[in-house]
């Protein structure tokens, strides 16, 4: 037995699994920090509309990926860190500290909506949640005195001390800082003991229970966490838009981060990332996709929609563990060739067939 | 001084009375063994001791203290920890998560501290590590260490699952059937691993077994029960010559 045994202990929990690993990350870093010096204007904004919907995927991901409780309500978490961060700055808050207003009150929003859900899972969870998330985009709507109602609002340009993100470049710079900064406190999570209880409680809560993990304490925490993330991710959205209204923020952002997190790779932190740069790009191939479509199909306002849909039902038969999946096996297959055999990935395969879906 | 006691527990389902009046205490180091026929009552007894199910008559007091009422996930926090008739594990996770997760107990970081994983709780992640080192070299375990547990077969999950109940350092294990499902040379195993558990780690156990070779084999005393109730209680010898037993497994 003694060849099986580790080198080193902390080896499964280190943040990146081994040197090679921790190189390529850093390769990437120097890309991304390099970006905005080569990258014409167009490409860097949507490479920060990705990094808005990183944050915002690590939040969801943390609860449906990892905790297994599926939210059809994040949108409202979206909203709530949008109008906080816009109506504290509209009355002279400063930027950062509106930005940690937008989060707490997100949080406070998700501990409250995550009530419910310690009786309910699966569909009922969802619908749940949309239901919650009726309720809030309502409030936004209804209580115009503050959020100045379905009019919308003007957001001004981010301000730190005498600095202004008054350009792209500055903008991606805050949030490239703050997508990384999401992303880290997710896998220190992932990686701790709370997220081997969130893990365990996606499997078996009543496993979990029995080894002393508090059910309702771990899915409130994932709940305020998760809304967290996706509230600060809201309030970027507002910079970033530089006007907001409730309409923003229907059910649909909350599929779109669904089809996100689902496309991306339930339960790994790598589909955070590749599933909001699917989002992102989709729309853009759809436009493209239009000017080769038959007009009478280009012309229908649910082609997007339809192709999420396609896209998602394809993802779900063909391959549950979404991109992240697909990039194992091509890596698995280059490092195993010639000698690739079908089926030897099979252990990731059974991954997302848990009951949580 | 008995380490766990149970008095007049019962609980109902609809117009069913799945335990009833059923009276025991279990001593420190003791082996003991509860068997009776399919729907006797014996998992259910178990869930209302894991608090799983709120017993309607009756307590049970663990070292001292009355755990009748307390919330389910501390029972093991007062040092009960147990295994599942049909096997109840992590199947997303690797056999080393599966075990890790059974240190949860002894916890102390916050979520801040965890998010920022400070060196607290790198240190609280290496010392469960160590633990866990001990259960796999234990139930020798080595080689599926890295592997997920819903691909392996039914025996190494049964072992895995007693594997996550040992990382817990519990004074009382619940065992339910740990020899079902299992082909000899596996069965021949656990009944040294439940000695050992007793001689080496000074673990109280209680198993649910319907295997009555193993039972005569290791328990100190055995429950026999039916329909809810109790049928005998004594040695292996002594239940086994009881009339009332032979009867009930007789389909009587
Ligand atoms: N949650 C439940 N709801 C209804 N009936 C139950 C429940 N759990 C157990 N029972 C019933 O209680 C009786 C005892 O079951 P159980 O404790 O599993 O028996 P054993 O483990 O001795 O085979 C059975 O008749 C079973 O159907
Ligand atoms: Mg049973």
């Amino acid at each position: 037995m003694k060849f099986y045994k580790k080198t080193s202990y902390t080896e499964d929990f280190r943040l990146f699994r081994d040197g090679a690993a921790a190189f390529w990350y850093a390769l990437l870093g120097l890309a991304l920090v390099a970006a905005p010096f080569v990258l014409p204007a167009y490409y860097l904004s949507q490479l920060v509309l990705i990094g808005i919907y990183v944050v915002a995927g690590a939040g969801l991901m943390l609860l449906s990926g990892y905790c297994g409780q599926v939210s059809l309500g994040h949108a409202a978490f979206f909203a709530v860190g949008a109008f906080t961060v816009a109506v504290l700055e509209k009355h002279g808050v400063p930027f950062l500290a509106a930005f940690a207003a937008a989060g707490a009150l997100s949080a406070a929003v998700g501990f409250v909506i995550g009530l419910p859900a310690l009786r309910l899972s699966g569909l009922y969870l969802a619908i749940a949640t949309l239901a919650a998330s009726f309720i809030v985009t309502e409030v936004i709507v209804r209580w115009e005195g503050v959020t100045n109602g379905a009019s919308g609002l003007n957001v001004a340009k981010i301000r730190i001390a005498g600095w202004i993100a008054d350009s792209e470049p500055k903008l991606y710079a805050i949030v490239l800082a703050v997508a990384v900064a999401a992303m880290l406190a997710v896998r220190n999570i992932v990686r701790a003991p709370l997220g081997l209880a969130m893990m365990a409680i996606r499997d078996s809560e009543t496993a979990a229970q029995s080894m002393g993990v508090p059910l309702m304490r771990v899915k409130l925490a994932a709940f305020a966490i998760s809304a967290l993330l996706t509230g600060l991710a809201g309030a970027l959205y507002a910079h970033k838009l530089q006007f907001i209204d409730p309409d923003q923020f229907t059910i649909l952002v909350s599929i779109e981060f669904l089809v996100m997190i689902f496309i991306g790779g339930i339960g790994s932190m790598h589909g955070i990332v590749l599933g909001a740069a699917f989002v992102i790009a989709l729309p853009q191939l759809v436009a493209v996709a239009k000017d080769y479509l038959p007009a009478a199909v280009a012309q229908q306002s649910g082609l997007q929609a339809a192709v999420y849909a396609a896209v998602l039902l394809a993802f779900i038969l063909a391959e549950p563990t979404g991109l992240y999946g697909i990039w194992r096996k091509i890596k698995h297959y280059f490092s195993m060739f010639p000698f690739y055999r079908k089926g030897s990935l099979r252990r990731a395969k059974s991954f997302a067939k848990s009951e949580t879906w | 001084m008995a380490v766990l006691s149970v008095s007049d527990v019962g609980i109902s389902f609809g117009g069913l009375r799945a335990v009833d009046g059923i009276s025991f205490g279990v001593e420190p180091r003791e082996i003991f063994a509860i068997i009776g026929p399919n729907g006797a009552g014996k998992t259910t007894l178990f869930n209302v001791i894991s608090r799983i199910y709120e017993p309607s008559t009756g307590s049970i007091v663990f070292d001292g203290r009355d755990i009748t009422r307390i919330p389910p996930h501390d029972v093991v926090r007062a040092g009960i920890a147990r295994t599942f008739q049909n096997i109840n594990l992590f199947d997303n996770a690797t056999v080393l998560d599966n075990l890790m997760l059974g240190r949860y107990r002894h916890h102390r970081s916050g979520v801040l501290r965890q998010t920022l994983f400070t060196p607290f709780v790198r240190r609280e992640k290496l010392a469960d590590r160590r633990k866990v080192e001990e259960v796999i070299d234990f139930l020798e375990l080595g080689k599926y260490r890295d592997v997920l547990v819903a691909g392996l077969p039914y025996g190494v999950r049964k072992i895995v699952e007693l594997g996550r109940a040992l990382a817990a350092e519990p004074r009382l294990i619940l065992l339910d059937e740990p020899s079902s499902g299992l082909n000899v040379e596996e069965t021949r195993d656990m009944v040294f691993w439940i000695q050992d558990m007793r001689d080496d780690l000074d673990m109280t156990v209680i198993m649910i077994e319907h295997d009555m070779s193993l039972v005569s084999a290791v328990s100190d005393r055995v429950l026999a029960m039916s329909s809810g109730r109790m049928l005998a209680l004594g040695t292996p010898g002594e239940v086994q010559r009881d009339p009332g037993v032979a009867a009930a497994y007789l389909g009587g």
